[in-house]
């Protein structure tokens, strides 16, 4: 179907899109890889007045070291996180998961921060930036902000966004020493949003697991950290009995969809199941 | 779809009962935004859903249908329609006062929640999240109205995170709502899936889905109501998780139809909806592009035979 009419701008520089949208008003959307909006647009789902399209800003494209984390421009596809040194080696659970979204044409358009802005909680990338402790970068009208993954998602499509800002960068810090980790993703098609996914970083220490941040997709209005697995794996013994113990958690606090593709109570289950799978191949049990 | 949500406010029974009963006040809750027009016990108005992207507006009327002084319980009926054509709501709340202490009255809002019209390209089933958002919406602004501005947090269960969203500027807290099957027929769902694109325009009647009673009692029952929901939100995911729902089922339908054309020189009907358009315009230029190849095809084949044959 063919989208409402709408004005288009395409800016130059970051400064100049934050600028755009100002003067755009309340209706104005921004525009990043398009494989979401773009499909919502055709719906006629959303009516907005102006697309702001970030494709033109190369600022926001491309990953840097920053010391201590590295630094992913919000407009870098999924297929450029794909291929990119720095992140195979700081942040292979983002390449693990990225693997997983959609399809390569999506993939080829689809961008990183385009993802994350979008917020749906089935998407895969929401979860990787919790369980990885990301900060977003956010630049407004009235300057740059940084917001931590854990306060960026708010609800089903919102975020910590106002209608001025745009996402620029994504920091993500890099894993020290120990640390392993895996992204488990469960879906009925190849190329199908997840049912659940657990994104799970592990850090092992002397035959036991120091430390563990879980990531939780679809089991919710936004992605979630399943805090209750992660208390109970602090300290435990890496053997496949105490993990499964802690594991059994994953379902608590969670509040997950009734749709076709699973009820809610199935969603928890999965949960508890995939965690355990993502964390005992995370910490190589 | 069935939603629950309960909090408490700071005043005593009676007194927030009268407030329930100000249409003035409680219509604009329903749930959302602005009221047109009050006549009786009927009202019209307006409310607006945004979920990140997607802007939905609702014009509608409700009217109270019960009003039960005795039991402190009203029950209201709302249809709307959305203003640019994606579908339609309706929704049958039943709100019930209780008193909890001597200041203090809980309020139970139980609702029969009836959305159709597109889905969307979503991870999951948008609708419940639009029910969330409305009942949410509703609940709130009707804590707002009955403690004034200082309303207190339930001391109920801590809020869901689903739930806690709402862009509340009431600091009542909400209960996770329920979500479970109604009783209802989903008549209007399927309808709505067939028209495509067309705007669901179909009536949706809101069948009374067991008493009050029985809802309070929050069986959570999955039947006939939720499934054909979900249906459409799937069969549209069906053709959105690929991304391209509007030119990934041409190509193979394309492809097949000139198949068609070559052997039988008929053009495959397709049962999508969206592609028969291009299909129908395109086809033609398919067949004709094609008819020298099957042309030539038969040439062939008369040739071949004739050299068998003086082979033979």
């Amino acid at each position: 179907m063919i989208p409402a009419s709408f004005d288009y701008v395409r800016p130059a520089t970051a400064a100049e899109a934050v600028q755009a949208l100002a003067s755009a008003g309340e209706d104005a959307k921004v525009l990043a890889g398009g494989q979401s909006l773009l499909p919502i647009l055709r719906l006629r789902l959303a009516y907005p007045s102006t697309l702001v399209d970030l494709g033109g800003i190369d600022e926001l494209s491309g990953v840097r070291d920053d010391g201590g984390a590295i630094v992913i421009g919000a407009m870098t596809t999924h297929d450029e996180v794909l291929h990119d040194a720095l992140v195979a080696e700081h942040a292979p659970l983002l390449v693990q998961a990225t693997k997983t979204v959609a399809d390569r044409q999506v993939r080829n358009l689809g961008t990183f921060g385009g993802s994350l802005a979008h917020a749906d909680p089935a998407g895969d990338l929401p979860s990787v930036a919790l369980a990885l402790d990301a900060e977003l970068r956010l630049l407004g009208p009235s300057g740059e902000r940084t917001v931590p993954a854990r306060e960026f998602f708010v609800d089903y499509l919102t975020t910590a966004l106002a209608p001025t800002e745009i996402l620029t960068s994504i920091r993500i810090p890099k894993l020290g020493s120990g640390w392993s980790t895996h992204y488990e993703k469960f879906n009925r098609v190849a190329q199908a949003w997840s049912v659940v996914g657990v994104a799970a970083a592990v850090r092992r220490a002397d035959g036991s697991i120091a430390e563990a941040r879980i990531g939780l997709t679809n089991m919710g209005s936004t992605p979630l950290r399943a805090t209750a697995v992660e208390q109970a794996l602090t300290g435990a013994d890496a053997s496949v009995a105490a993990v499964t113990e802690a594991c059994g958690r994953a379902a608590e606090g969670t509040s997950p969809p009734s749709d076709l593709s699973g009820r809610a109570d199935y969603r928890e289950h999965l949960a508890t199941v995939l965690t355990r799978r993502a964390v005992l191949a995370a910490a190589g049990i | 779809m069935q939603l629950e949500h309960s909090f408490t406010v700071p005043a005593g029974i009676e007194q927030a009962w009268q407030v329930l009963l100000d249409i003035e006040r409680v219509a604009p809750c329903m749930p959302g935004a602005s009221l047109d027009t009050v006549d009786g016990d009927d009202f019209t108005g307006t409310v607006k859903v945004r979920l990140g992207p997607i802007g939905l507006t609702y014009k509608g009327k409700a009217s109270f249908v019960e009003k039960d002084a005795a039991a402190h319980r009203v029950v209201i009926d709302a249809q709307g329609k959305d203003a640019r054509g994606n579908g339609t709501a309706s929704a049958k709340v039943t709100a019930t006062l209780e008193p909890d202490g001597e200041q203090a009255t809980k309020v139970v809002v139980l609702t029969d929640l009836y959305i159709t019209g597109k889905p969307a390209q979503f991870g999951r089933g948008v609708m419940v999240d639009v029910g969330n958002k409305l009942i949410g919406q509703f609940a709130d602004c009707l804590a707002g109205k009955l403690g004034g501005t200082e309303v207190a947090p339930a001391p109920e269960d801590e809020a869901a995170p689903s739930v806690a969203n709402a862009a509340a500027p009431s600091a009542a807290a909400v209960e996770q709502p329920a979500v479970a099957g109604s009783g209802a027929a989903a008549v209007a769902e399927p309808a709505a899936l067939a028209g495509g694109s067309g705007p669901a325009a179909a009536e949706v009647s809101v069948a009374p889905s067991g008493s009050a009673a029985e809802i309070a009692a929050g069986e959570p029952v999955a039947s006939a109501a939720e499934q054909p929901l979900t249906d459409v939100v799937a069969g549209v995911q069906a053709t959105a998780d690929s991304s391209a729902p509007g030119t990934d089922p041409i190509a193979p339908t394309f492809t097949a139809s000139s198949g068609e054309a070559a052997s039988s020189g008929e053009t495959a009907s397709s049962g999508e909806v969206e592609p028969i358009d291009l299909l129908s315009s395109a086809g033609p230029a398919v067949l004709k592009r094609l008819a020298p190849i099957g042309l030539a095809a038969v040439l062939a084949a008369v040739l071949f035979a004739i050299l068998r044959r003086r082979q033979a």
